[in-house]
């Protein structure tokens, strides 16, 4: 094997282990996080019992779904049952593949680039990978072929379809100042001309509603609307495959808040801080430590928004999506367009 | 291409002899892996080739083309359907073409594949339903479509002469790019692409008239 391709292979692939270590860990601990920040707001304690402050309350959870009989309803539609927690689960996880989450650290003699794939279209890349989430939702309600199961997974896509054009179209304004598909290139516009943030004020609160819909979070979450749907699309699933749903759902949410970070605060860039004089690696290492905190700050906010807000009815929600954000979209669209014509933006 | 080859023939082989012997299905798939790891073993620089993994995608493609007429169940021809359309997006992919192949996952992939999903959900099709062709002519209509096709397809084959199968080197860079299809549509293109556009706004205002007549 060629030495060079050999390096190539072997980077992206300590690269993808290490990222899907992180992510994998994240989404065991935001389940302990959003259990016990959610008790501090409504003054309970939460769960403190497993280990020091609960902390080992998630490998218990796990273990116990391991652990717990997987059903598979003798009327369900077999391979699609079967498949569907993996279709949902797949393309919040590759997503995270094209954001870059720090620039290039110096180590052993070459720079490595803190992001798995560089690709020129990245922004199109996480729009088709989150269109694909539709599929797991869809199937999951269809195959198990329950009435309060078709109804769930039927709401929940049409609401992920209908919310993802408002979310492309908030993208576009991202795009326009830019002038790259490539997200790395986003971050270092950012870097050069202050974050999107300040400018596309409109376009980020599209945005950030739109990922809320995306990743059936409250007030979006339909799908859990006890009252009419029993458990929506995931009624039939138990043990494992059920928590792949929930996995997806943190799945989704961090990657949500990784490119709310990286369209509109910035990404990794920390302001002012080429100032200090650090070495280059631990600039780098800052910046990854940047990064990681502002995607923090946004998953705060999904729990935080979850216990504030109430649940939408599926009406105002479909109106939300296609008649109020949507028009907001667009006219940022205008907006941004009369900032970069003047050379503003 | 020996890799491609061994690993087809031996998928050929397991399936064949799942159909015929009534053994449990575990007996027969763990030798063909194992077989399939030892070609991986012996031929593992195939694994470097562009025209591996051309070839391997394309008998996905065709293998998934089959499963969408021939399989009973519409929901499962639907999800052969998007494979299918995956295979064509890495097809762009090898081509260089990247943003034709996330083009082609967004729109075919994720948008009018969900509407194929709604409508056969939603009509709840039972199985073999959705396979059933019509009368005699449609059946021989069927044939002759099909033999016109393959001849089509032998003739392509003879006429190219010495050329390889598979040429990535034959675009230029920057081919299928964002910016090139946007100077084209905007540009070269900027009339039919305006009129396809008015084109659609009409048919959907006509399917809303004609959706909304009945409720009234």
């Amino acid at each position: 094997m060629d030495a060079s391709v050999a390096r190539v292979l072997i980077e992206a692939a300590v690269k993808i282990v290490l990222l899907l270590g992180v992510m994998l860990t994240t989404i065991a601990y935001m389940t302990w996080v959003e259990r016990r920040v959610s008790a501090w707001i409504q003054d309970r304690r939460g769960p403190n019992r497993v280990g020091p402050f609960g902390l080992l309350q998630p490998l218990a959870d796990g273990i116990k779904f391991l652990f717990k009989e997987a059903i598979v309803p003798p009327h369900a539609f077999r391979p699609i049952y079967l498949l569907a927690p993996v279709l949902i689960f797949v393309p919040s996880l590759v997503t995270f593949a094209v954001v870059p989450f720090g620039p290039t650290l110096p180590l052993f003699e070459t720079t490595i680039r803190l992001q798995v794939a560089d690709v020129g279209n990245g922004i199109l890349i996480v729009l088709a990978f989150s269109s694909l989430g539709v599929y797991g939702i869809a199937l999951a309600g269809w195959s198990s072929n329950n009435k309060y199961s078709l109804m769930g997974g039927l709401r929940s896509s049409a609401q992920l379809i209908s919310y993802e054009l408002a979310m492309g179209m908030a993208i576009v304004g991202v795009l326009m100042s830019t002038g790259s598909l490539r997200l790395s290139e986003v971050v270092a516009h950012q870097a050069a001309h202050g974050w999107n943030v300040l400018w596309q004020l409109p376009g980020f609160l599209v945005f950030l509603t739109a990922a809320f819909a995306e990743t059936n979070r409250l007030p979006f979450d339909l799908p859990e609307a006890e009252t009419e749907l029993v458990a929506g699309y995931h009624t039939e699933y138990s043990g494992m495959r059920f928590s792949m749903f929930y996995m997806a759902e943190y799945a989704n949410m961090i990657t949500a808040s990784a490119l709310a970070a990286t369209l509109y605060f910035g990404g990794y860039h920390v302001p002012g801080l080429a100032r200090l004089g650090l070495p280059a690696w631990g600039e780098a290492l800052a910046q990854v430590a940047a990064f990681c905190v502002k995607v923090a700050c946004f998953l705060f906010v999904y729990v935080w928004v979850r216990w504030t807000l109430p649940r939408f009815r599926y009406d105002q929600l479909m109106n939300l999506g296609w008649k109020v954000l949507l028009p907001i979209a667009l006219g940022h669209i205008l907006w941004v367009s009369f900032l970069v014509l003047r050379g503003w933006a | 291409m020996h890799l491609l080859i061994g690993l087809i023939a031996t998928l050929v082989v397991v399936a064949f002899l799942r159909a015929l012997l009534p053994v449990r299905p575990a007996l027969l798939v763990a030798p063909g892996l194992v077989a399939a790891l030892a070609l991986f073993a012996v031929y593992r620089h195939d694994l470097l080739r562009l025209e591996f993994w051309a070839g391997a995608t394309g008998f996905i493609a065709i293998l998934s083309a089959l499963l969408i007429v021939m399989h009973p169940s519409p929901m499962v021809s639907v999800l052969f359907l998007i494979l299918n359309l995956f295979c064509i997006a890495f097809f762009y992919l090898m081509l260089q073409a990247e943003f034709l192949a996330v083009l082609e996952l967004i729109i075919y992939a994720g948008a009018i594949m969900v509407l194929f999903l709604f409508v056969v959900m939603l009509l709840n099709l039972r199985a073999e339903e959705g396979l059933r062709l019509g009368g005699g002519l449609e059946r021989y209509a069927a044939w002759a479509a099909g033999l016109l096709f393959a001849g089509l397809m032998i003739l392509a084959i003879q006429r190219r002469h010495d050329r390889p199968y598979f040429e990535p080197g034959a675009f230029v860079t920057g081919f299928g790019s964002a910016e090139d299809v946007g100077s084209l549509l905007f540009g070269k293109y900027l009339f039919a692409f305006e009129a396809a556009s008015v084109l659609l706004v009409a048919a959907m205002v006509g399917a809303v008239i004609l959706a909304k007549r009945r409720l009234e």
